[in-house]
């Protein structure tokens, strides 16, 4: 159905006294448990209506929204919404709360109210939202953890998805270096999703924040995570894609950043892996390159006592140790680490194999590399 | 109007004398059966008549009892057609009595009265030398199989009238030399042959060495099937005793057409969509070896391991454990020998391409951790070498030497088996793979470094306690390659390096 010509255009933000009483209040919240309606058509039908409770009331008559919105407006109170997320440890803040963030109003499409665990998300501080590749590889997830510790120790909030990959890695990041962190999910508040970052759901919950726009019970489908990275890049200051393929997740984020006027930062890697098609192609369209987190903190004009890159084996190794590691410039083969470092196969694999336990080294899919960190000094890597 | 002729049954792999008395009576002209005959000996009641006619001999147009002792066994097989129409042959005085003592007769009939090449021969004159016959009467397709028995006579005869022939004094059969035509049945393939993959040619020099079963997870196009074929030609040679049971189990399952003895270790390579009983062995009326046991003595190459049925894989359990497989069925229950190294591969995900440097993996991480569970358990705790079999560019393909010879790997191979032979000669093992857990730990002794290396692995690596075994025994055999006396540093290392086919290049370890 084609949308009438006076929809076409609402102010941003929400209307005066917008979900400022308590009926307006469970009324937003019957609104923000809607499943047929999109945030934006929402956010029309508000302005148009002038309040949560009008609003609603047009769902429940049929007016808008699908018949499923209907039965379900019609079928649901707001006060049971709003004691479902209390009762799972979140709270539910409409825009007229101090809680709901400002910048999250220059969206278009901005959520209708957001269901919040863990810390108070309207506290002043930097936010830069780290995302990229599910599938990412064991590089790319050590360059995410990487971006994460050193943002969390330099007092930034790291935004992301709590998806697999480099979302999870940047999350877990700024947990090592104790920093505050905050997960967007793609789901109801309440629902663990992936199921393997449950624990990390938790964990963020506790030192940091877990925000969704979904009501308690609403399980994880994909069509939400593109509408749930909007949110990841309106919380923050800056975006950096970390990787990614073609048809990709952080391609969706990136737009909405430039729709918003955020900075796009981008890790480049080698023009042929499948991995660094996104990346590559932000840094031609003029995305900001960085090689990691020092170039990123100093974009973003933070100054941290430098860490410096690690072109040299951090510790003293044995003599075929250091020559297999120099010879590794790139993902090689055994046998091709053989050749460089000169040494027969079994020698060159034993000493991968202890560089590997010293975590200096990995395998990955039968070749080895460089690990990003020199190991030592990093825990849980 | 009686005859007497002696026979051999096959069960399973075994042969079993049986002896066939034919009685020739009175009544309306007939073929009767009794002592147990299987379905495929009741078969023959058709069969013989027709035979015995077309070479000019004649049937007697009365009634034929045959019976077959010890009735208490089951006998099956196409072999006993040959036998009852010389025991009618005999019963009906047209071949002398006499002629027939000290042989065992085994062959199937055409209805021209040809004899036409049958499967376990090789079980026949193996039973008939330990039964302390003088020979055996087969057919002539056969008797090179059958000359492996030294010991025995060979008559190889191509019709029933040749029987009848030789039982009269009127035909002699051909000498045969058992050392000709000798059946070596993988193509002559080399691990010279092979570019690049180094680490990989390797991992097959420590399977063959240590008799270590093998996993490789490599992307399509990678090679695996190539490599999975050269670990048959760098074991060591056949024994004659490994070659005459492995040939036997062949001659079983009649495959072994006109050849005499295997001279080269099999090398199975079944389809993943293969049935239960084609796998390990069985069938509805006779029971024949499965891939498992025609892999007896040499390699069996289960690719796209993940597609194979589970009862299948977990049915692997038994022969990798014991090295024979037990087939019961309602006809009975046979064991067939089935000690073979094992060689899987396995695309690392569903669409492959998990882990490759130039193309991505979009495989939902779901699936992905369904088609791993698929893998794990039992099955995969008893392959000792794992490794990642990656796909190689154009460059590392240049860029690479091509391999050794077969054979001179193979010397390698064997002076590191000979050495594991003298250390476990006293606890009946013969090669570091088939030392059980606590045996292990006493004959891998590690040197002081390799001890440390060993701690920091067990903490880093997260290794389980098969895990632990399992790189113990692999270095064990590392060492033995190198000759060395204890497990050095390097050994153990280089055993690291083969213990996960999968969990890289993936999500799990990337958080």
């Amino acid at each position: 159905m084609p949308e009438p010509v006076e929809e076409a255009f609402a102010p941003t933000g929400w209307p005066d006294g917008f979900a400022g009483t308590l009926e307006e209040r469970r009324a937003a919240a019957v609104l923000a448990s809607l499943r047929g309606i999109s945030p934006r058509k929402l956010h029309r039908l508000c302005w148009r209506e002038g309040s949560a409770s009008r609003a609603l009331a047009a769902v429940r008559a049929g007016r808008e929204g699908s018949e499923a919105d209907r039965e379900h407006a019609l079928a649901t109170s707001g006060a049971a919404v709003i004691e479902a997320t209390t009762a799972a440890g979140a709270r539910f803040v409409t825009p007229h709360d101090q809680e709901y963030p400002g910048s999250v109003l220059e969206l278009d499409d901005p959520p209708v109210a957001l269901f919040v665990r863990g810390a108070r998300i309207d506290v002043a501080e930097v936010r830069v939202a780290v995302v990229g590749a599910r599938r990412c590889s064991s590089l790319g997830g050590e360059i995410a953890r990487d971006l994460g510790r050193r943002l969390g120790s330099a007092g930034v909030c790291v935004v992301s998805g709590a998806a697999y990959g480099v979302d999870a890695s940047s999350h877990r990041g700024a947990l090592d270096a104790g920093g505050r962190t905050i997960a967007v999910l793609g789901s109801g508040i309440d629902v663990g999703y992936p199921r393997s970052s449950a624990d990390l759901i938790a964990r963020i919950a506790q030192a940091g924040s877990v925000v969704s726009e979904y009501a308690p019970g609403v399980p994880a489908e994909p069509h939400r995570f593109p509408a749930r990275n909007r949110i990841v890049v309106a919380l923050s200051s800056a975006l950096v894609v970390v990787e990614g393929a073609a048809p990709s997740g952080s391609r969706i984020s990136v737009d909405h950043a430039l729709d918003l006027g955020r900075e796009v930062f981008a890790v480049p890697g080698p023009v042929t892996s499948p991995l660094a098609e996104v990346p590559l192609a932000l840094i031609r369209d003029g995305a900001t390159m960085i090689r990691g987190a020092d170039d990123l903190l100093e974009d973003l004009g933070i100054t941290v006592p430098g860490h410096d890159r690690h072109p040299d084996p951090p510790i003293d190794l044995p003599e075929d140790e250091h020559r297999v590691w120099t010879s590794l410039a790139e993902p090689s083969l055994p046998d091709a680490v053989a050749r460089a470092a000169v040494l027969t196969l079994p020698d060159a694999v034993a000493a991968l194999i202890r560089l590997e336990l010293r975590g200096l080294v990995r395998s990955t899919g039968g070749r080895y590399e460089r690990t990003l960190s020199g190991g030592a000094d990093v825990p849980g890597v | 109007m009686y005859g007497r002729v002696v026979a051999v049954t096959v069960l399973g792999v075994g042969g079993h004398l049986v002896t066939v008395e034919a009685f020739v009576g009175r009544g309306l002209p007939s073929l009767v059966f009794t002592g147990l005959p299987g379905a495929s000996v009741n078969d023959a009641r058709d069969r013989v008549r027709p035979a015995v006619e077309s070479v000019g001999l004649e049937w007697p147009l009365r009634r034929v009892v045959v019976n077959l002792a010890p009735a208490s066994l089951r006998k099956d097989g196409p072999g006993l057609d040959l036998p009852v129409a010389v025991g009618v042959l005999v019963a009906t005085r047209q071949v002398p009595s006499a002629a027939v003592v000290g042989y065992a007769f085994a062959g199937e009939l055409s209805l021209k009265g040809e004899l036409l090449p049958t499967p376990g021969i090789l079980s026949v004159a193996i039973a008939a030398a330990r039964a302390g016959l003088n020979g055996v009467v087969i057919p002539a397709a056969n008797a090179l199989e059958a000359a492996q028995i030294g010991s025995l006579r060979i008559v190889g005869a191509a019709t029933l009238a040749e029987v009848a022939g030789f039982l009269r004094g009127t035909w002699h059969p051909p000498a045969v030399d058992p050392a000709v035509a000798a059946y070596a049945e993988a193509s002559k393939v080399d691990l010279e042959e092979v570019r690049g993959q180094a680490q990989a040619r390797r991992a097959l020099e420590v399977a063959a060495a240590g008799g270590h079963n093998m996993l490789m997870v490599g992307p399509p196009g990678a090679g695996k099937t190539m490599l999975a074929r050269r670990l048959a030609t760098i074991l060591p040679e056949l024994s004659r005793e490994e070659a005459l049971e492995a040939t036997q189990l062949h001659s079983v399952a009649g495959l072994l057409r006109e050849r005499g003895v295997l001279t080269s270790r099999p090398f199975r390579a079944p389809h993943h969509s293969i049935s239960l009983a084609g796998l390990l062995g069985g069938g509805s009326t006779s029971l024949r070896p499965g891939e498992v046991s025609l892999a007896h003595h040499g390699v069996l190459f289960l690719d796209e391991l993940t597609e194979f049925r589970r009862d299948a894989l977990e049915g692997l359990r038994q022969p990798l454990e014991d090295g024979r497989v037990v087939v019961t069925r309602a006809a009975g229950s046979v064991e067939f020998p089935a000690r073979f190294t094992l060689v899987a591969a396995a695309n690392p995900c569903p669409c492959g391409f998990d882990g490759d440097q130039r193309k991505h993996c979009r495989c939902r991480l779901d699936r992905l951790e369904l088609y791993r569970q698929k893998l794990s358990g039992p099955l995969l705790d008893r392959i000792d070498l794992r490794l990642r079999v990656p796909r190689l560019t154009k460059q590392e393909l240049l860029g690479s030497e091509r391999g050794e010879r077969s054979d001179i790997v193979r010397d390698r191979v064997r002076e590191a088996r000979e050495r594991q032979r003298h250390r476990f000669a006293s606890i009946g093992v013969t090669c570091n793979a088939h030392l059980a857990g606590p045996l292990v730990r006493r004959h891998a002794r590690l040197t002081g470094h390799a001890e440390e290396l060993l701690a920091s692995a067990v903490e880093t690596l997260a290794l389980t306690g098969r895990g632990f075994d399992r790189a113990l025994k692999v270095a064990r055999t590392v060492a033995d390659l190198a000759g060395a006396s204890d497990i050095e540093v390097d050994h153990l290392a280089e055993a690291l390096s083969y213990r996960e086919g999968f969990g890289e290049g993936s999500v799990a370890r990337a958080g």
